[in-house]
């Protein structure tokens, strides 16, 4: 109880910038609780001990309709849980923001998408994304076995809208997600994160 | 006025001063008129030649001009920390080379929480062609434009090809040769050999220091980094005059990787008459 009330005040400190705080690969990964589509409660520790991935998501964005009209997300998704990974779509729009959709709305997009998350979580006040330091969407975070942070940043290597690239792209993300799941070090782990920005509250 | 009336009004309007063959603008799917943009997402861009015809021997000038709409801005070949500068992909007869494309000084902005460097309004980007030697034939030169542009709410990409037509000929100045001239001006060029910039770095701080004559004033010059990556997008660099060189302090960008190695800094306004681009490259 104690530890959640420091992690709380933690995670409080961060609402401050995105950029400021961001969590950088090799620390902690920040805790946080938020409610799925079907307004259900998920934190992090309930993965505790799983390869965490935190995907920012915001439909309308141009590189989020590059790798889910592409069906390049779905596949990785569908992929790293094959392989015990636990993929958490997030969506830090506050409302009234582009791509901010209330639970239902967000479910039966996502649907449409292809989105094959383990769950679509609403981060609607911004919380987890601000301690996570999303500043785009897409953008990804790998959270190792040991609940640390181990990749932060683009899901590949090419900063366009064009599908076409993801072929000829280096995947950082599958690029970490193997290293973790192999013990290794992941030789990239923060990378610049390229998409549109993440539509916190203004 | 008909759509044939219209046209044919503005070819005679065009080849009135030109007596030559004319300059054909034309974009895929649809036949456009000469010197007209094509709208794609939130932006208009045309294709525009400073010559109406091209001569071995010369680089033949070419203008590509993007038009924002209202409320909307697109991005430097260092965006910042989000956005994507614009791309030009180019089809151009066997031999014919295409130089680099030459990026306006931008503006800093914010596109919601995030630093930017790019443009609103209008941004006239200027490339040179090469013919190769013997080339006689009509030159048709096309170029595949992508760009993004956003504002506080969204990002909207566009997407174009454009295509003009070039006669072998004098290469005398064409119609756009004014806009390009124009244009010439907001690019920034490499000042005399007395500027240098020198780069030091010490841990995430960076030291930029800048030796000119007595008489370059830098006071009040706004700085934009137009290598990516390199120094933080979100800080403002300002330089300072001491002990005879300008010297500006700046955090290190948090994706650069390594030690910096290259470093271009463009400079605009303040007291300078023309914007000036400063390079370091790391001894080897």
């Amino acid at each position: 109880m104690k530890q959640h009330t420091f992690l709380g005040a933690v995670v409080g400190a961060m609402i401050c910038s995105a950029t400021a705080w961001a969590v950088e690969p090799g620390e902690p990964a920040p805790a946080f609780t938020v409610k799925n589509t079907k307004g259900e409660e998920v934190s992090l520790s309930d993965y505790k001990g799983k390869v965490v991935v935190l995907e920012w998501i915001n439909y309308e964005c141009p590189y989020v309709k590059k790798h889910y009209g592409s069906g390049n997300i779905p596949k990785l998704q569908e992929n790293y849980k094959g392989k015990g990974v636990v993929w958490l779509s997030v969506n830090s729009a506050a409302e009234g923001q582009q791509g901010y959709l209330a639970g239902s709305e967000l479910a039966a997009r996502s649907e449409k998408e292809g989105n094959k998350a383990s769950q679509i979580v609403l981060d609607t006040d911004g919380t987890v994304g601000k301690a996570y330091g999303a500043k785009t969407t897409p953008q990804l975070v790998v959270i190792d076995k040991e609940g640390k942070v181990a990749y932060n940043g683009a899901i590949d290597s090419k900063d366009t809208t064009d599908v076409a690239d993801i072929e000829t792209a280096d995947s950082y993300i599958s690029m970490a997600l193997d290293s973790v799941l192999s013990g290794k070090t992941v030789e990239k782990a923060k990378t610049k994160p390229y998409g549109c920005g993440v539509k916190y509250a203004k | 006025m008909s759509e044939n009336r219209w046209r044919s009004r503005r070819i005679g309007y065009l080849l009135a001063p030109m007596k030559l063959p004319i300059l054909m603008a034309t974009a895929l799917p649809l036949f456009s008129n000469v010197f007209a943009g094509v709208k794609s997402g939130h932006a208009e861009a045309e294709l525009l030649s400073g010559v109406s015809s091209f001569q071995v021997g010369k680089p033949v000038p070419l203008g590509i001009r993007l038009k924002f709409d209202p409320g909307w801005h697109g991005y430097w070949i260092n965006p910042g920390e989000a956005g994507m500068p614009l791309s030009a992909k180019w089809t151009l007869p066997e031999g014919w080379k295409a130089g680099e494309l030459r990026h306006p000084v931008p503006k800093s902005f914010k596109t919601g929480e995030l630093s930017g460097f790019g443009y609103e309004g209008e941004a006239v980007y200027l490339v040179d062609l090469v013919p190769p030697a013997g080339a006689s034939d009509a030159a048709e030169c096309r170029v595949k434009l992508s760009w993004l542009t956003c504002n506080d709410s969204a990002c909207v990409p566009g997407d174009v090809e454009l295509s003009l037509t070039l006669p072998a000929g004098d290469g005398s100045p064409g119609k756009a040769a004014d806009v390009l001239a124009a244009a010439e001006k907001k690019i920034p060029a490499a000042p005399g050999e007395e500027v240098s910039l020198n780069v030091k770095e010490a841990g995430d701080a960076v030291t930029l220091q800048i030796s000119a004559p007595e008489s370059l004033d830098l006071t009040g010059v706004k700085a934009y980094p137009a290598t990516p990556q390199t120094l933080a997008d979100t800080a403002e660099l300002v330089f300072t005059r001491t002990n005879g060189t300008w010297t500006a302090e700046v955090p290190k960008n948090e994706y650069a990787e390594g030690p910096i190695t290259l470093l271009d800094i463009v400079l605009d306004g303040g007291k300078l008459s023309a914007p000036l681009s400063v390079s370091w490259r790391a001894k080897k």
